[in-house]
C-alpha cells in the first residue's frame, strides 16, 4: 500500500473513531450546526413554495373563494359563540376544583402549526411543522390533531421556526396506552417497515388473558411523562394472545395520509 | 517555476477541492428532494449519487475524505433524537443508530466504486452507473440490516424491499448527469478523470 494511501486511511479510521465516541450533546450541537448551515436555503425554498402557493390561490375562480369566505364567516361565528361557552365552563370548572382543593393544572395550551414536509429521511416516520423555538416549542411535546395523538417533537431546527416531529407510526414512538372499558395498560407504537396510507400500531405488554374485542378504543395513559392523559390513539384490529402477554394491533384514530394542521401541547394536564 | 508533477497535484486538488463542494452543495438540494408515495416512499439519494460518482473519479485518499464528510452529515440530517420519558414505564426502549455508522457504509460503497475504476478509466462510464444503482441498493439493505440488528425481530415486507427498489432505481436513472457535471468540473480544471480513454482515442487517431 502507498504510504499516501496508508496515512489518509488511517486519518479516516481515527476520524470514523471520533465520530462513533461523540456524545448525545455534541451530536445535537452537531446537527444544529448541519440545519443553521442549511437554513438560508430552506428559508429561500420555502419562501419559493408560499410565492407559488399564492400565485395559484390568487389565480382560482372568485365566485369559488367567495362561497368558500362566506362558509369560513358562519363557521368563524359559531366557533366564536362555542369558544366564549368553553372560556365560561373552563373558569367555572377552575373555580368549582379551587373550592374542592384540586391542586390540578387545568391549562391546555396548544400552538397550531403547518405540515410543511413529510417524510424527510428514508427509514423515520417524521414530518416538519412550522412552529419551533420561537413559538415556545421544545423537544418531546405532544402533538395532536383533531382527531388523536400525531406524534411528539423530535428535533427543533437551530435559527428556524421549525421543527420536526415523530409520528406515532414510527417503531421509536413509544406511548403508554389503555383500552377503554377494561383494566389492560400496555405500550403503543408504529412498526418497522410499514408506512403505507393507514398503518397498524403495535399494542404490546397487555395482559396474557387479556378480554378485548375489536373496536374497543385506546387512550393515553398519561404516565411517562410525555402525553397528556386521555389523548384518543385509535380502535383495537385484533389481539394475538401469546404465552407470557398478549398484542394487540390498533387502527390509529389519525389519518396520517392527511395531515395538514397540528397542534403542538405547550402545556397542559399530566 | 513549477514542475510538471507539481501543476498536476495543484490540479488534482482543485479537482477534489471542487468534489467536496458538489458533496455539501448536494446536501442542500437533498432537502428538497420529496418521497415518492406512489412509489413506496421511494426517493432520490442525491448525496450518496454525488458521492458514488465521485468516488469512481478520484484516489483512494480523496474518497476516504468525501466519505468521512457525507456520512458524518449524512447522520447530522437523518439522526433522531433520544427516547426522551419515564425510563420506569418506557423499560424497553427503541435504539437508535450510532452516529458515524454512515461513515463506513459510505466508504464501503465508495471502494465498490473503486473496483472498476479501470473500467471508468478506460471510458466506461456506463458500468459506473450501473453499479451506482446495486451499491446504492447494497447501502440501503446493510441500513437496514443494522437497524434490524440493533432494534431486534428481524422484519421485512415487501413494501421496504419494494422502496429499497425503486429508490435504487430512480437515483440510478441520475448518474448520467452527475458523470456529465463531473467531466464538465474535471475539463474546467483541466484535469483528466478517465486519462485511459484520453490515450486510446489518441492512438487511434494516430493509427487513422
Amino acid at each position: 500500500m502507498k504510504p499516501l494511501n496508508l496515512t489518509a486511511l488511517l486519518l479516516f479510521l481515527g476520524g470514523v473513531v471520533w465520530a462513533f465516541t461523540l456524545s448525545d450533546r455534541a451530536v445535537r450541537e452537531v446537527q444544529d450546526f448541519y440545519f443553521s448551515a442549511v437554513s438560508p436555503f430552506l428559508k429561500s425554498g420555502s419562501q419559493m413554495e408560499t410565492r407559488a402557493r399564492n400565485f395559484l390561490t390568487e389565480t382560482r375562480h372568485s365566485k369559488e373563494v367567495e362561497v368558500e369566505l362566506g362558509a369560513i364567516r358562519t363557521e368563524l361565528g359559531r366557533l366564536h359563540i362555542i369558544e366564549s361557552r368553553y372560556r365560561d365552563l373552563e373558569i367555572e370548572n377552575g373555580r368549582l376544583r379551587h373550592a374542592l382543593n384540586y391542586k390540578k393544572n387545568t391549562h391546555f395550551d396548544v400552538v397550531p402549526a403547518q405540515v410543511i414536509r413529510r417524510q424527510p429521511t428514508t427509514w423515520w416516520q417524521t414530518v416538519d411543522i412550522d412552529a419551533g423555538q420561537s413559538s415556545g416549542i421544545g423537544t418531546q411535546l405532544a402533538v395532536l390533531s383533531n382527531e388523536g395523538l400525531v406524534g411528539k417533537i423530535d428535533r427543533i431546527y437551530g435559527g428556524q421556526n421549525r421543527s420536526s416531529v415523530l409520528l406515532l407510526t414510527d417503531e421509536k414512538c413509544q406511548v403508554s396506552a389503555r383500552v377503554e372499558g377494561s383494566t389492560e395498560v400496555g405500550i403503543l407504537s408504529g412498526q418497522r417497515g410499514r408506512f403505507d396510507g393507514s398503518p397498524l400500531l403495535r399494542l404490546r405488554f397487555l395482559s396474557a388473558d387479556a378480554k378485548l374485542q375489536p373496536g374497543q378504543r385506546v387512550f393515553t395513559t398519561g404516565r411517562g411523562g410525555i402525553f397528556q392523559p386521555n389523548i384518543p390513539l385509535g380502535t383495537i384490529d385484533s389481539v394475538k394472545k401469546g404465552a407470557l402477554d398478549s398484542e394487540a394491533l390498533v387502527r390509529p384514530s389519525v389519518n396520517f395520509s392527511d395531515l395538514s394542521t397540528v397542534f403542538v401541547v405547550i402545556a397542559g394536564d399530566s | 517555476m513549477l514542475s510538471s508533477l507539481e501543476i498536476h497535484k495543484l490540479i488534482v486538488i482543485r479537482y477534489s477541492f471542487i468534489t467536496l463542494l458538489l458533496l455539501l452543495a448536494s446536501f442542500v438540494v437533498q432537502q428538497f428532494l420529496p418521497a415518492f408515495t406512489g412509489f413506496y416512499q421511494s426517493r432520490i439519494l442525491l448525496v450518496l449519487l454525488v458521492f458514488l460518482c465521485a468516488a469512481v473519479t478520484v484516489g483512494q485518499p480523496t474518497m476516504l475524505m468525501l466519505a468521512f464528510v457525507g456520512g458524518f452529515f449524512w447522520d447530522a440530517h437523518c439522526g433522531i433524537g433520544p427516547h426522551g420519558g419515564d425510563p420506569e414505564v418506557y423499560t424497553q426502549q427503541v435504539e437508535s443508530l450510532r452516529f458515524g455508522y454512515s461513515i463506513l457504509l459510505f466508504a464501503a460503497m465508495g471502494l465498490l466504486m473503486q473496483g472498476i475504476q479501470p473500467l471508468f478509466r478506460r471510458g466506461k462510464w456506463q458500468f459506473s452507473a450501473y453499479l451506482s444503482g446495486v451499491a446504492i441498493f447494497l447501502y440501503l439493505a446493510a441500513e437496514y440490516a443494522i437497524i434490524n440488528f440493533v432494534r431486534g425481530d428481524f422484519v421485512l415486507s415487501k413494501a421496504t424491499l419494494m422502496q429499497m427498489l425503486f429508490t435504487s432505481l430512480l437515483t440510478m436513472l441520475f448518474s448520467p448527469f452527475i458523470f456529465w457535471l463531473l467531466f464538465r468540473i474535471a475539463k474546467l480544471c483541466q484535469h483528466s478523470i478517465n486519462p485511459d480513454a484520453g490515450r486510446r482515442r489518441q492512438h487511434a487517431h494516430r493509427n487513422q
